[in-house]
């Protein structure tokens, strides 16, 4: 590390202190299994707004997808606006308050409850809780692993140490303090990250001459663009995609609408809205989400690409082959060896606040998932603060064990495969509940399961990059990709989320269709 | 625009500032709406 050693400590500890500080102001706030799953009820604007950016910024976006805009452009930008237009202003205007009204309505503390008590079905809470427990451990890994191999290359710190020890701090938190805990720490990290975020860009923009210069030096790279992009369609780092190419595909349909549609229904974002008393708080949040959005998104997305200007003037090698192929080295190369010191440490924090604060919420979000969706000991719908600490526990182990078995360059596509899911198998479904005064539970089954279902093999025998991972497609018939290109590049959120919407809108048809019938003489 | 020739590319950017700023008009104008609504509708 280049930084001084003995300056890089105290800073940290005085961070950790600070987290163990407001972990504990969250346990001795947390008298009950009300405070542990949903805050009381009575969390501050400013805290909601921060916590929930800070949950959905994780490193993921930060070094998985700064690492990724380092190879592909600035054409992730169109991320950063759907994550303000859909992450922030639509999951809380249009989503957060009906979520937040129905939540005190029916007294739901989890995701899947809030669902299971808008249809009145255990059903629809158990499927809810189970590709909840099924999904989430992959993308807990991803955040796992980016902050562990961030600490791994910042203190030259084994990576199996880095990683079980990174796990246990925030588990020890989560567990103990809960939802209030999480929230109180969260808003601490995005304060962290919020500052590291601005420093990182002024600084590349000072470094690289200016906003112009930099720009249009990254503009001038064009040439650059290795002969395998080039013919899938890339044009530069400061240019979009050839149109439909297979670049352009993955960029705008797995990256910009897997991630930034996927954001409506995450469950951990979601409970969120259920923390706050009344909808001043999440009209007071937007203002502070909006802002918080754009610097953590939109400043991964411009230096990202602007680290290989940065790369070639001291290298003379683009940054993804200065980070030796691996995307996800990217951003932490560039930090390491073109910030200062001090810089480096606030940094090294953000991105550690970025990762524990998903992570916190995560590990937390499985743990009430198992610990009482999925429990069958619970009765009347009565939590146990035992069973749900319990349940964490265990879902942080298979998480770390997960984190394991996980390949190389995983942080970005784990959050695109979680966040596909989660919006094929929930968005319909979520709205229907959300907007109808009499759901209807049928149709809401036939919604989760098209949509996991058509999610699954759609990612198991046509998605290219999970399918020849998973091999099922392979085993079965031979090749990769049952279609033919570019069918192979289309995320499965653009097939998956329409089937599920269809199957919903099918089946409350065929329903009045049918009331209509039963009420002729 | 600042260096960047696509459209493409500052539209993108120039679409992000105006939601955020949306954010922030959104915040100001209700900054005094929504008080104590409990569990009534939540529009």
């Amino acid at each position: 590390m280049a930084v001084d050693t003995l300056t890089f400590t105290i800073i940290t500890l005085v961070y950790l202190a600070a987290v163990i500080l407001l972990g504990y102001l969250g346990y001795r706030k947390t008298k009950g299994s009300d405070d542990f799953l949903v805050a009381g009820r009575k969390i501050n604007p400013v805290v909601l707004a921060l916590s929930y950016g800070a949950t959905f910024i994780s490193t993921s976006a930060i070094v998985g997808f700064g690492g990724i805009s380092a190879q592909l452009g600035m054409g992730l930008v169109w991320l950063t606006v759907l994550c303000i237009g859909v992450g922030v202003l639509t999951a809380f205007i249009v989503y957060g308050k009906k979520t937040r009204a129905l939540g005190h309505k029916t007294g739901a503390l989890t995701y899947p409850d809030l669902l299971g008590k808008c249809y009145n079905s255990r059903f629809i809470q158990k499927i809810s809780a189970f590709i909840i427990v099924v999904s989430m451990p992959i993308y807990t890994a991803a955040i796992l692993i980016g902050g562990a191999r961030f600490i791994e290359t910042t203190l030259s710190i084994p990576y199996d140490t880095a990683l079980i020890g990174f796990a246990a701090i925030v588990a020890l938190y989560v567990i103990l303090g809960g939802l209030i805990a999480v929230m109180y720490t969260d808003a601490l990290q995005g304060i962290i990250m919020f500052v590291g975020m601005t420093v990182l860009l002024v600084l590349t923009y000072v470094y690289l001459g200016g906003v112009g210069t930099a720009n249009a030096a990254l503009d001038a790279l064009a040439p650059l663009v290795p002969e395998n992009l080039a013919a899938a369609g890339m044009t530069g780092w400061a240019s979009m995609p050839e149109f439909l190419s297979p670049i352009w595909l993955t960029m705008i349909t797995t990256m910009v609408l897997g991630v930034g549609i996927g954001v409506i229904a995450q469950p951990q974002l979601a409970v969120r809205f259920m923390t706050v008393k009344d909808n001043r708080s999440i009209h007071r949040a937007v203002m502070i989400g909006g802002p918080f959005v754009l610097m953590m998104t939109g400043v991964a997305f411009t230096v990202g690409p602007l680290t290989n200007v940065w790369f070639i003037e001291q290298n003379g090698v683009l940054a993804v082959n200065a980070a030796g192929g691996n995307v996800d080295s990217v951003i932490p190369l560039y930090i390491n060896s073109a910030m200062p010191d001090l810089f480096i440490i606030i940094f090294m924090l953000a991105l550690l606040a970025a990762a524990m604060s998903t992570l916190s919420s995560l590990f937390h979000t499985m743990g009430t998932t198992i610990g009482y969706d999925l429990n069958p000991l619970v009765k009347e719908g009565i939590p146990s603060l035992k069973a749900i600490q319990l349940g964490t526990l265990a879902m942080i182990v298979v998480s770390t064990v997960v984190a394991y078995a996980l390949p190389q360059n995983i942080i970005a596509r784990a959050t695109v495969i979680f966040m596909g899911l989660c919006a094929a198998s929930f968005i319909p479904a979520f709205t229907h509940a959300l907007y109808s005064a009499k759901p209807s539970v049928s149709a809401a089954k036939v919604s989760i399961t098209a949509g996991a279902l058509s999610w699954f093999l759609w990612t198991a025998f046509v998605h290219v990059k999970e399918s020849s991972v998973l091999g099922l497609s392979d085993a079965i018939f031979g090749v990769p990709s049952v279609l033919p290109m570019p069918w192979g590049v289309v995320n499965p959120i653009i097939i998956a989320l329409p089937i599920s919407a269809a199957a919903l809108l099918v089946m409350l048809a065929i329903q009045k269709q049918d009331r209509l019938q039963n009420a002729q003489p | 625009m600042f260096g960047i020739s696509d459209p493409g590319i500052w539209i993108g950017y120039l679409l992000s500032f105006l939601l955020t700023a949306g954010c922030i008009a959104y915040g100001i104008i209700n900054w005094k709406n929504g008080c104590n609504e409990g569990s009534e509708d939540g529009s």
